[in-house]
């Protein structure tokens, strides 16, 4: 079916296991920032949150350039929604059980399914892709990583229950604060094109590492404007930050983003307007 | 602490009930005609879109008239048959107005390439395929097939809802409903891209040969579920 790339490993200037490190370190840095410092500074720490999920968001993004490089046969965004599909079901797992190290534990088993995933399309499908087994368990845990990273900069916490004392909630959690109030789906679909999009879009002979990312970082930029706009009308974060600094990124990583179009473009041209009925007989 | 083990061991129909409803997901994703980007240019058999997109659109549509009738009745039967019907019509409507634009906006007949005479109304079939095309629209044996495929489809969507909402816990009831609706479309998700792996991506229905593939991607669904059905369990179980 669609096409997928020229069937063979992808040319990377960045090391995959350099964006692993930044996927892994960088998201869980920015949610438990997020978490502690709401508490300890003000609701408009939050933000922090957001940037983490840009982390995994740029990590998902570098894997599914790698696997679907080999072509899947299925097109790109199906291994999108199958990232966020397996996040979902460890994020609920993961923060349900977890605790404090809710996220460490999506994580983890986001990693386990995904690994599993991998290894029956590699054994039992006979897909055939070599890195078919590490890519799903890195897309599988960016994954989880962005779903927990927006969740937390929409509500301020990871937590998954309400903090109720003497009756009175002071803290929404994330089953009350993003799953029942359909947050969750906005996650799901800004944060899976986030991830499977910039490939998709960049895909083809010419395709470049730098900038594939830069359009990763810009589709997290608008994820995390959009969970600012969510925190504005949460009770316990602060959205106006969050939209500010998601703007300053989106408009960085756009104009990055536009300038290796540029770069890599045979020439950029202005077609003009349309010929008038006149010029036209 | 939970206690995981006493969950499982108390919990373990619906483990089986929700790993059932991936495997007749999976199995549904099989019948639709999916067509992919090839499709929504003419240029092959079937809705030209994603497996995803399809099975989503379906699946979600299954998962509102399950929920729906979840509201006023608590027979399995009655909220699961709702739940495959929806699907059903979801899908129908999509391959018929997908089908108007073909004959009325492309202007080809519906053609399978795949076989030489359609299965169910016996007409033939490579005639009007054409050249260099892998058949186009909707032929009735896809349609048919498609409509079988999303009513399994909605069956194990809603399945897999019933069976999660069938788990005792301490949730408020709002909380729960939304928990067990995001898992179940995550489980849809990711049985609706196994067995798009599984086929390459593009099918016609029951009676492509890639169908017979079968019962790989099933058996990949059954695994991948049963896990993550382990995992649903355990956290809905221990609030």
């Amino acid at each position: 079916m669609s096409a997928g790339g020229g069937g063979g490993g992808a040319h990377a200037v960045i090391p995959q296991n350099n964006i692993i490190a930044f996927g892994i370190v960088g998201g869980l840095l920015g949610i438990y920032g997020a978490y502690f410092l709401v508490d300890i500074v003000g609701p408009y720490m939050s933000f922090l949150g957001a940037l983490g999920a840009i982390c995994g968001i740029v990590w998902g993004a570098a894997a599914v350039r790698r696997v679907a490089n080999y072509g899947l046969g299925t097109g790109v965004p199906s291994i999108g929604m199958l990232a966020l599909g397996i996040g979902i079901i460890a994020t609920t797992f993961g923060l349900a059980v977890g605790g404090i190290l809710g996220p460490i534990v999506a994580l983890i088993f986001a990693g386990l399914i995904g690994l599993v995933v991998g290894f029956l399309a590699n054994k039992v499908l006979n897909m055939g892709i070599p890195i078919m087994v590490q890519s799903m368990t890195e897309i599988a845990a960016a994954g989880a990583i962005t779903i927990v990273g927006l969740s937390t900069s929409m509500i301020g916490t990871f937590m998954f229950f309400d903090e109720v004392v003497n009756g009175v909630v002071v803290a929404q959690g994330v089953a009350s604060g993003v799953m029942t109030t359909g947050y969750i789906a906005v996650i799901f679909i800004a944060g899976g094109l986030a991830i499977l999009h910039p490939y998709n879009a960049n895909l083809g002979p010419d395709e470049k590492q730098d900038r594939t990312l830069a359009c990763a970082f810009e589709k997290g930029a608008i994820a995390m404007i959009i969970a600012g706009i969510v925190a504005t009308i949460t009770p316990f974060a602060s959205g106006s930050l969050t939209i500010l600094i998601g703007v300053a990124i989106w408009y960085v990583s756009f104009s990055g983003f536009y300038k290796r179009v540029k770069r890599d473009a045979y020439m950029v041209t202005g077609a003009g307007l349309l010929p008038s009925k006149e010029e036209l007989e | 602490m939970i206690d995981i083990v006493g969950i499982i061991a108390e919990d373990f129909l619906n483990i089986l009930l929700i790993t059932l409803g991936g495997v007749l997901i999976s199995l549904g994703v099989h019948l639709v005609p999916v067509g992919g980007a090839p499709a929504a240019m003419a240029q092959a058999t079937g809705v030209g879109t994603g497996t995803v997109q399809l099975a989503a659109g379906a699946g979600l549509t299954g998962l509102v008239t399950a929920g729906y009738m979840m509201n006023v009745t608590d027979s399995m039967g009655l909220i699961i048959a709702s739940g495959t019907v929806g699907a059903m019509i979801m899908i129908s409507v999509t391959m018929l107005v997908g089908q108007w634009m073909y004959v009325y906006g492309v202007g080809c007949p519906a053609a399978s390439a795949k076989v030489k005479y359609d299965p169910i109304t016996k007409d033939r079939q490579d005639l009007y395929v054409s050249q260099g095309t892998e058949g186009h629209a909707i032929p009735t044996a896809s349609f048919i097939s498609g409509i079988i495929g999303a009513g399994l489809g909605g069956f194990g969507g809603s399945l897999i809802y019933y069976s999660l909402l069938s788990i005792e816990n301490g949730l408020p009831e709002a909380d729960f409903i939304g928990i067990a609706s995001i898992f179940a479309i995550g489980l849809f998700f990711v049985n609706a891209v196994i067995p798009s792996y599984n086929i390459g991506g593009t099918i016609e229905g029951f009676h492509d040969p890639k169908f017979k593939r079968f019962p790989k991607a099933v058996f990949a669904s059954f695994v991948a579920t049963f896990l993550a059905a382990i995992m649903g369990v355990v956290a809905i179980g221990g609030m």
